[in-house]
């Protein structure tokens, strides 16, 4: 058996709409090529063992822990930071940023990236979440500043936007 | 932290078979170089705790078709291919009807960003996985691919042995089976997942109980299983309890007999947050409230 051929090749993605291949370690985390590789300080790096939730991503749409995951995990797959939330040439915010940042779902703004990308996720397969739903969401999101409050009333309103009402 | 601690250690190689008999092979050829690697989620957790060594090779299972799936199988016999990530457990329509325990146990598991990454497979060779004691109530059986080919083993048997065998360390998990759940006339089936933690979501588990019984018109359980895990103790049956069980009419005198056994029976390991002993009547109160809780929907449907 040859093993060789078994060797994962240069690491293609395609990173907010971009495609790119990069030369990296297959096992360097998704974290450390976002912050360090492509200049994207998005995605924050903090507990780094996928226990705080600053660092989620959407890789091919479902939200995932930049920094558990490993360059060969994510090969061929679409990342979505949180610099490519909003639509791009559109100027605008998207409208769950737009909620955090009107309703007060913020305060230091460390988690913010990842709560974000939390809610995009979430609202993008259940449009009108109850709050059970909102809570499971964001049971791997943690804020240790504003308190869940405005958090919450920044989802109430995202949906609102997103279904026009 | 992690990120920079990371340049501290070599880069482990990372190998792609696309068949399990390669997987198998390779993990043969390397032993305890290298690690079968699944969502990577618990691996990593070891090695940033310094728990288990990076090894030289990562043995990617991801490319192996033969390994992903959930089958609903002719039998009425259920097959989860090991490296079903715990979001599609959980989200599995048949899965939910014919085992909500197991789906239940799933939805209980660290987050879901995790559980995107994270999968069955991994949760049960962990064999401290919150996912086990739901496993071993559904009366699962894990297969294998070993020296003698694809081998069956009942989950507990695996679960009391597999720490004594160190030859199995490089058994690649092929398929996780649970059996058909056949149903006792004149019986109604109790469920019960439980898992308590230090925080109401997204904590390591201080104890986790799953019930799955079929109680008796008359207040007698036909079969029950009953099992109990959390923290590092590794989730077992408590089948001195199912027996006593089975043999006496659930009601209220008896749980209290039922409720010692339990105390005697189940051996959780302690540690500097939960001692031993607070987890065993977690656990025992756990599992009386659902039989008493059982018990009074019967007298109330009678
Ligand atoms: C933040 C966080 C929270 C967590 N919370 C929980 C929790 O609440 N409950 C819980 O139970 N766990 C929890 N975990 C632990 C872990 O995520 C789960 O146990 C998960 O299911 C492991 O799956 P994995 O695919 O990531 O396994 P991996 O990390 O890839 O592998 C785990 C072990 O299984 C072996 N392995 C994997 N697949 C196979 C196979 N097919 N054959 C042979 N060996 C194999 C690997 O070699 C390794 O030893 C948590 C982890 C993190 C990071
Ligand atoms: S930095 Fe990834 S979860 Fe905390
Ligand atoms: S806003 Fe500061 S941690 Fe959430």
């Amino acid at each position: 058996m040859s093993l060789d051929q078994y060797a994962a090749p240069a690491v293609h993605l395609m990173v907010n709409g971009q495609d790119m291949t990069i030369d990296v370690a297959p096992s360097k985390r998704l974290l450390a090529i976002l912050r360090e590789e492509l200049g994207l300080t998005g995605p924050k790096r903090s507990c780094e063992i996928g226990r705080c939730g600053a660092c989620i991503v959407l890789v091919d749409g479902a939200p995932i822990n930049a920094c558990l995951a490993m360059a060969y995990q994510c090969a061929g797959k679409h990342i979505t930071t949180v610099e490519g939330v909003a639509q791009e040439g559109e100027g605008e915010l998207d409208p769950v940023q737009r909620a955090f940042l009107e309703e007060g779902g913020f305060q230091c703004g460390y988690c913010t990236p990842g709560m974000v990308i939390t809610v995009k996720a979430l609202l993008s397969h259940t449009p009108d979440p109850n709050e059970d739903e909102i809570e499971e969401a964001l049971s791997g999101n943690i804020c240790r500043c504003t308190g869940y409050g405005g958090i919450k009333r920044a989802i109430k309103q995202a949906v609102k936007w997103r279904n026009g009402y | 932290m992690g990120a920079n601690r990371q340049s501290l250690h070599a880069e482990p190689l990372v190998r792609h078979p696309q068949h399990a008999e390669e997987a198998w092979q390779m993990k043969r050829l390397w032993g305890a170089t290298a690690s079968y690697t699944a969502g990577g989620t618990l691996l990593r957790t070891q090695w940033e705790s310094g728990l288990a060594p990076v090894p030289a090779y990562l043995i990617d299972l991801s490319g192996i078709a033969e390994l992903h799936g959930i089958h609903d199988e002719a039998d009425g016999n259920w097959r989860i291919g090991p490296m079903t990530t715990l979001t599609s457990c959980r989200s599995h329509l048949g899965l939910q009807t014919a085992h909500p325990l197991l789906t239940e146990a799933v939805r209980n598991i660290a987050a879901p960003s995790v559980r995107n990454l994270a999968t069955l497979g991994g949760n049960i060779v962990s064999a401290v996985g919150d996912a086990l004691p739901a496993l071993l109530a559904c009366n699962s059986v894990l297969q294998w691919r070993t020296e003698q080919g694809i081998t069956d083993q009942a989950l507990t048997e695996w679960l009391e042995a597999e720490q004594l065998q160190s030859a199995w360390k490089e058994r690649l998990l092929v398929g996780i089976q649970l059996p058909r759940q056949t149903s006792i006339s004149q019986t109604k089936r109790i469920l019960a997942y439980h898992k308590v933690g230090r925080r109401e979501a997204f904590t390591p588990s201080v104890v986790t109980v799953a019930i799955n019984g079929q109680l008796g018109d008359d207040g007698i359980w036909r079969d029950i299983r009953i099992a109990a895990g959390g923290g590092q103790t590794r989730p077992r049956r408590l089948e001195h309890t199912e027996a006593l069980l089975m043999e006496n009419p659930s009601n209220s005198p008896s749980l209290a007999v039922v409720y010692q056994s339990l105390l005697a029976e189940f051996k959780p390991k302690g540690d500097s947050f939960a001692s031993a002993d607070y987890r065993r009547r977690t656990a025992a109160n756990l599992i009386v409230s659902e039989l008493w809780k059982a018990a009074k929907r019967l007298t109330e449907e009678r």
